[in-house]
């Protein structure tokens, strides 16, 4: 396991770009602002394992994970992220999205646990998933724990197909299915990639992701 | 005048459910017709089969557009052969910006009729152009795709996509529905405005209000399927007064 400290009012940003398994923990201290980027999109077979722990050990932290998973041909990954709120005045976003077509498979776990000394914590979770194939599968096990009273938190999960009405709006209006397709998708990936600070990244980012696409 | 749309003796279904039950009907260049009809009776339903909604089944008839046989084409292409249906109920697609959904549209049919992309500069100007048709003045180039529009703005947006797109036939399906008075003008002058010799509009309503504000050369009645009655513009008030009753439909 490999653990960082974010020190007393620090900004850390993470970028985790096609990486193999890893066990990460992060603790934060008291002011402490941390956003982590996983995004997955090279692999089209073997398995990776991914555990995010994220302790919120002092006030007023602020912690934010991106994942954004394309997972293809017969990649297997894993993701697991908890965090923990172990005081108060925290706050919490995790964005988790998923694409998944041919064979691949994706098992997401998501924790977020309110400790009883956590009040006025506003923590969020986001997961939504994307099939664009029959034979992708994705499993997703949300799950929040709360032992404090005065807080804010939730979480939502879905998973489906392209929107069919949208599509055949689009191609009412004369983009052929794999444009308005890709152009579904790569909205539905960029709410992980415009946080990016650095424009440069961004673009190439969304650049790879759209040729990956086109060819999926 | 010259045929744009030729429907003969359509019937298509959904659902294993016939919905269009022998429809026959000729649009000429410079044509507006309406149809009119009770709930349910398939207006809609004539809109999508002719656009090349997936969901429905052509089990009987042709449908020939500019010369060619319509149904053998994907939406796309039919699209870009000039055939634009505006929606009764317009989609929603969150994260797709106007600017890039409007340039992907315009250049495909451009590339289809064997032109050059748009220059990047041309676009903005026709993007900005056309927005003034429908007063939408600087609300839609960073916008998502109808999302978050009111009903209103969702329906001057089907206007402003035509006239950026400029199609031979617009089907419009209910454009007057939901809009108040003040919309409803825009929305009926920038049909109006578009409106040339060489092309045509197919309204579909049942109100006879819009009617006032876009004056119809024929108007239909639709009914169970069909088409069961056609007339000129008065046929509007005679409706208005009388109902569909006195029709036996
Ligand atoms: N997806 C569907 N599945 C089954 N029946 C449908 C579907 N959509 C429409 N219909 C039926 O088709 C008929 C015509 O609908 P529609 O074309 O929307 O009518 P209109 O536009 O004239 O009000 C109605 O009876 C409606 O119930
Ligand atoms: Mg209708």
């Amino acid at each position: 396991m490999v653990e960082h400290i974010i020190n007393s009012e620090e900004k850390r940003d993470f970028l985790f770009l096609n990486p193999q398994s890893q066990d990460l923990l992060f603790r934060q201290e008291k002011g402490s602002a941390l956003r982590l980027f996983f995004i997955d999109y090279s692999n089209i077979e073997g398995e990776n394992r991914f555990r995010v722990n994220v302790e919120q050990k002092g006030e007023d932290c602020r912690t934010e994970i991106y994942v954004l998973s394309f997972l293809r041909g017969r990649y297997r990954q894993h993701f697991t992220s908890r965090i923990v709120h172990a005081v108060g005045n925290g706050y919490s976003r995790q964005i988790i999205r998923y694409v998944l077509t041919d064979e691949a498979k994706g098992d997401f776990a998501g924790d977020v646990v309110l400790s009883p000394n956590a009040q006025h914590i506003d923590a969020q979770q986001s997961n939504r998933n994307l099939l664009l194939s029959n034979t992708a599968t994705i499993r997703t096990r949300p799950c929040l724990e709360i032992y404090a009273d005065d807080v804010k938190a939730s979480h939502g999960s879905s998973t489906g197909q392209l929107d069919e009405s949208a599509l055949f709006y689009m191609q009412q209006r004369g983009l052929s299915f794999s444009e308005a397709r890709d152009m579904l998708v790569l909205s539905f990936m960029s709410e992980c990639i415009e946080p990016i600070a650095d424009v440069a990244q961004r673009e190439d980012l969304m650049h790879t992701l759209y040729s990956i696409l086109q060819n999926a | 005048m010259n045929e744009l749309l030729h429907i003969e003796d359509l019937h298509a279904s959904i659902e294993g459910k016939e919905i269009l039950q022998g429809i026959n009907l000729t649009i000429r260049e410079g044509e507006i017709h309406a149809i009119m009809g009770p709930n349910g009776a398939g207006k809609s339903t004539l809109g999508a089969v002719l656009a090349g909604h997936p969901s429905y089944e052509v089990t009987q008839g042709k449908v020939v557009f500019r010369g060619k046989d319509l149904l053998s084409m994907p939406a796309e292409q039919r699209a870009r052969e000039g055939l634009f249906l505006s929606f009764q109920y317009p989609v929603e697609i969150p994260g797709v910006s106007m600017v890039n959904f409007m340039r992907a549209a315009l250049n495909d049919k451009r590339a289809y009729e064997g032109k050059e992309p748009i220059a990047a500069t041309d676009f903005l100007k026709l993007m900005r152009e056309k927005k003034q048709l429908v007063e939408m003045a600087d609300k839609l180039n960073n916008r998502s795709v109808n999302e978050g529009f009111s009903g209103g703005e969702k329906k001057k947006n089907e206007i402003f996509q035509m006239a950026m797109l400029e199609p031979r036939l617009s089907i419009l399906d209910e454009i007057d529905s939901g809009l108040d008075i003040d919309a409803l003008r825009i929305v009926a002058n920038g049909v109006n405005a578009l409106h040339k010799e060489d092309n045509a509009c197919l309204l579909i309503t049942h109100y006879q209000r819009l009617l006032d504000y876009i004056v119809p050369d024929y108007i239909h009645v639709l009914a169970n399927g069909k088409i069961v009655y056609s007339g000129g513009k008065e046929l509007a008030k005679e409706l208005e007064e009388k109902g569909y009753e006195w029709l036996n439909i």
